[in-house]
């Protein structure tokens, strides 16, 4: 990091330089893309029958299972990744401010594939705009999936008018060091753009941000999703107003888990170790862990609920849940990661970037899961008990397992696009850089003792070249330096 | 019983009414009254009134039928001198408004202690019976605890008009204690509708309940709630409730297969079109032209054009709601709309449904289908028949049996206040079903057992396949056929 000055010139290498490795993902994401999608036009043919879903009831099945709940899971991950590059614009947090755009970028994709699902869920999704639209004024009165609809577009269009107007300013002063092919949408991004908007920009991104923090704990994550359910008589084990907490510490932990996975392969892959500096992980894997601890606190809170002195089917619910090897696991990895994250902040040398990507690729797994369940376990003991004695179970078909990977490599090639199109790295991020350096030291000297960061790295990185033997931190960038030159050299 | 058996009660439950001062809901006065009239009779006035104690808990649920029973066994026979405990059977013939104004030693005079001519089960409804008059004060005063207040009434679609604004409101009287469990209905219900296998619109639940090892049956049809949850959810208005008459229903034009109505529902009564219905559409009686075409005409020439074809998939309003559903949307019970708009009159007249017509013919007569709103509807009619404290309900039922059809409609009885156990299901719910079952509420440790008539042993006239569980033909059974289809496709 401060070995290397950083400049507009990082930020577009990846507009220029395309390696081999990049074709191989592409290729790969794309045939997994293309793949899945084939399965579901299969479902559109044959109907939803080919799930493992059936009717609650006297159907002995669940009528909503994995595609609900990764769903939640998606719009989790974009609800977190907007509210982390909203509170780095709004409480300046210009330490994070390098991958303040790859959570916004991940917002955008995440809820892309949350609205997929949304349709891969329907019988009919032929219908959602004929059906949708003439009955909202309606629905919107008493329908939580009506209010669902109206919050997801809402903070569609707000995550997009952010993203717009931030790009602009990178797209005018970036427009000679793009390739050539790129000018005329550059040109179209910045059509009536002129110096002076800067600042009235900076405000509306200012007051968007303030927007969707306020929004995020009454509306977003924190309110209409989990009213889905929580809103729900029938069934015991979603009720509860700890389910708005609950899915917010969820969708939280899951995003910056993305954030953290999508910023390592980015600074491998493009030599960026002086941009999204170890600092930054160092930072994320922190706040990994402040939400990991509020998520297992509200599950207690739950648990202890459901089973102390509760009602007959709240009990049923709990302990059926609790007992689900899928939750414990999901548990477990939880507390593992916790454990991790702890040691960590109390021995700085327990600290490596790939446990961090490890531990944030755990969370994502626990938390898919964890919601998986809660869709499924809530179904599955209703209120009206005597269902009970109808024997069946749910576990998701192939085809719906399938949807999990189709849409993580949809995901990844919208990325894979992306990095191709604009410069996934603010201008800002590098402008202000050197600058922020120097006060993300001191803000940080808590956890980086040192005010040589460079030496503090260093025997860190030895600590976990020894305990891993991945490699140290010490020849990171050397390494990544070396595999940049591979690339242009490919090129 | 004596007075120190009294308080050796104290550390049992209470029933919610009882204070220390006076276990019944109308106070400490009314219970000395109640004692004093007892003093002077000759029977032990302390036994009544713990016996009156624990009528009250029977009523709230506190204790159950048997143990209430067991308790008073030996005392009762002890006290009155009778083998085959007939106190409580024909307890039944006391006048309960007057015995509440005047004196319950009047009354008690008039118990026939010599009827010996009755079976356990019997017995043990009549005992219920006999405590639910105890209990009644305590029944009523809970009773006015439920206001249609806190419900909204002016959104369109989800609840039926107003009492004066409407035609109808369709309901059911079911008469749990007439049911032995046939199917009679369900198979009405599938030549009625022509539904898919294991979509059991109709349902009935066998089950034994604590502490007995009778079977008892739960006849489960859509409750046709006047404040229906599904309604209130559905994002696009294809379920809703017809305002004129209350029926909830779905319209399968709009519909768009979310299932967050089969979510909602408390009952699980919704079966949703999974994959290519059994019973292909042209094999139901249906108009010719398209939805639109159907919408588009004038009320009254589409009325005669429905009725002309015997029309069972629009209703009145040129909406496709009848039958069942086409792939990917959501059905359920109905109530037969093409009966109650007269578009099938030579088939089922207004005012009829398949199921009650089976039950019928099958001489059970326990489905009371009609307007809930005409006092001198069947179902209202049965339910004033059956709170008549003139006749035993063993006794009456009997008759019912044996006397011809339109014999129920007896002119009601003069004093309305009535032993008999009537229950809405999950009335706590606040979703105010159309469906009043006479009987025993299934409780909370009630468990489904196997009934005496198999589902798969049903046949109907389409010559669909009948299941009890449909998960289990979803994945087995349909899925298998599809996925062989497919490979056959593929080769």
């Amino acid at each position: 990091m401060a070995t290397k000055e950083s400049g507009p010139e990082d930020i577009v290498r990846p507009l220029h330089n395309t390696s081999k490795w990049w074709y191989i993902a592409f290729g790969i994401t794309a045939a997994i893309s293309l793949v899945w999608l084939t399965i579901y036009g299969y479902q559109l043919e044959e109907g939803l029958v080919i799930t493992a879903l059936s009717d609650w009831g006297s159907g002995g099945g669940v009528t909503w299972g994995l595609y609900i709940g990764a769903f939640i899971w998606w719009v989790g991950i974009a609800h977190g990744g907007i509210i982390l590059s909203a509170a780095v614009r709004l409480f300046g947090m210009t330490k994070y401010q390098p991958v303040a755009r790859v959570a916004e970028l991940l917002t955008i994709a995440a809820l892309a594939m949350a609205g997929l699902y949304i349709l891969v869920h329907m019988g009919r999704p032929d219908r959602v705009v004929t059906s949708v639209v003439p009955s909202y004024p309606w629905t919107v009165q008493s329908s939580p999936l009506a209010w669902d609809i109206t919050v997801i577009t809402l903070y569609f269009v707000m995550t997009a008018t952010y993203l717009g107007l931030t790009l602009r300013y990178d797209a005018h002063r970036l427009r000679d060091q793009i390739p050539g092919y790129l000018s005329p949408l550059y040109r179209f991004i910045t059509i009536g753009y002129t110096k002076k908007e800067d600042q009235i920009v900076e405000r509306m991104v200012w007051w968007l941000a303030l927007g969707i923090i306020i929004m995020a704990p009454l509306l977003l994550h924190g309110g209409v999703i989990p009213w889905l359910f929580s809103l729900m008589g029938s069934m015991p084990g979603w009720q509860g107003a700890v389910q708005g907490p609950q899915f917010l510490s969820i969708a939280l932990t899951s995003a910056i888990s993305g954030v953290i996975i999508i910023s390592f392969l980015l600074r491998r892959a493009y030599d960026w170790e002086h941009i999204i500096t170890e600092d930054v992980f160092r930072g994320l894997t922190m706040w990994l862990g402040l939400f990991s601890l509020l998520f297992v606190w509200l599950q207690l809170q739950q648990v202890i609920n459901g089973v102390y002195a509760a009602g007959i089917s709240s009990e049923t619910v709990m302990m059926a849940t609790i007992t689900h090897p899928v939750y414990i696991i999901a548990i477990g990895i939880m507390a593992v990661v916790l454990a991790y994250i702890f040691a960590q902040a109390i021995r700085p040398g327990v600290f490596s970037i790939p446990r961090s990507l490890m531990a944030s690729v755990l969370v994502l797994y626990a938390t898919l899961t964890e919601k998986i369940l809660f869709v499924v376990e809530g179904l599955q003991y209703p209120e009206f008990s005597l269902y009970a004695g109808v024997p069946g179970g749910y576990f998701p078909s192939i085809w719906e397992m399938s949807s999990v990977v189709g849409t993580i490599a949809m995901c990844t090639l919208i990325f894979l696009v992306i990095i191709k199109i604009f410069p996934v790295v603010e201008l800002h991020a590098v402008e202000d850089h050197h600058d922020h350096d120097e006060s993300g030291d001191h803000g940080d000297s808590s956890h980086d003792d040192s005010g040589d960061q460079g030496t503090a790295v260093a025997t860190d990185g030895g600590a976990t070249g020894l305990d891993l033997g991945i490699e140290t931190a010490g020849t990171e960038n050397e390494r990544a330096t070396a595999d940049g030159q591979t690339e242009v050299t490919d090129k | 019983m004596s007075a120190d058996d009294a308080n050796d009660r104290q550390d049992e439950p209470r029933h919610p009414y009882e204070t220390d001062e006076s276990f019944h809901p109308l106070g400490k006065e009314w219970e000395e009254q109640m004692r004093d009239e007892l003093e002077e009779t000759d029977f032990d006035a302390d036994l009544g009134m713990q016996m009156a104690r624990d009528a009250q808990r029977l009523v709230a649920g506190e204790i159950t039928e048997e143990e209430f029973y067991s308790s008073y066994h030996d005392d009762v026979e002890e006290e009155f001198d009778v083998d085959e405990r007939p106190v409580f059977d024909d307890i039944e013939n006391i006048d309960f408004d007057e015995a509440t104004d005047e004196s319950m030693l009047e009354s008690l005079k008039d118990v026939d202690f010599e009827n010996e001519d009755i079976s356990r089960r019997k017995m043990m409804k009549k005992m219920g019976a006999g405590a639910a008059f105890l209990g009644y004060g305590a029944y009523a005063t809970y009773e006015n605890q439920n206001t249609d207040d806190a419900v909204p009434q002016d959104i369109s679609g989800i609840r039926p008009a107003g009492e004066g604004d409407r035609d109808h409101r369709w309901g059911m009287v079911i008469d749990l204690e007439r049911c032995d469990g046939c199917l009679a209905c369900v198979t009405g219900c599938i030549n009625e509708n022509g539904t898919s296998t294991g979509a059991n619109w109709m349902y009935v639940f066998t089950y034994e309940d604590e502490d007995t090892d009778q079977q008892n049956f739960l006849v489960r049809p859509c409750q046709h709630c006047s404040n229906a949850p599904c309604a209130k959810v559905c994002p696009v208005r294809a379920r809703h409730t017809r305002e004129n008459d209350g029926l909830v229903l779905t319209d399968y034009e709009t519909c768009i297969g979310c299932r967050y109505c089969q979510v909602a529902c408390p009952y699980g009564v919704n079966y949703f079109g999974w994959g290519e219905p059994d019973v292909p559409m042209e094999q139901i009686a249906h108009l010719e032209a398209t939805p639109d075409e159907v919408q588009a005409m004038d009320p009254d020439e589409r009325h005669d054009a429905l009725r002309d074809v015997q029309d069972h998939v629009y209703d009145d309003r040129g909406r496709w709601v009848d039958s069942r559903p086409p792939q990917g949307v959501m059905g359920k019970c109905t109530m037969c709309p093409s009966r109650q708009d007269e578009h099938t009159p030579d088939h089922g007249p207004k005012g009829t449904v398949a199921c009650m017509d089976a039950c019928d013919e099958a001489g059970m007569s326990a489905i009371h289908f009609g307007d809930m709103d005409d006092p001198d509807s069947r179902p209202n009619r049965y339910l004033e028949h059956r709170k008549d404290v003139e006749e035993s309900p063993g006794d009456k039922a009997e008759r019912i049996a044996e006397e011809e059809e339109e014999d129920w409609a007896d002119p009601p009885a003069p004093h309305h206040t009535t032993q008999l156990s009537t229950f809405k299901l999950l009335e706590d719910l606040n979703t105010q079903p159309n469906i009043t079952y006479i009987g025993n509420e299934p409780g909370p440790e009630a468990e489904q057992v196997e009934g005496p008539v198999r589902y798969s042993s049903l046949s109907n006239d389409w010559g669909v396949e009948v299941v009890d569980n449909r998960k289990e033909h979803l994945d087995y059974g349909a899925q298998a056929n599809r996925s062989n289809q497919e490979q056959e496709a593929d080769d």
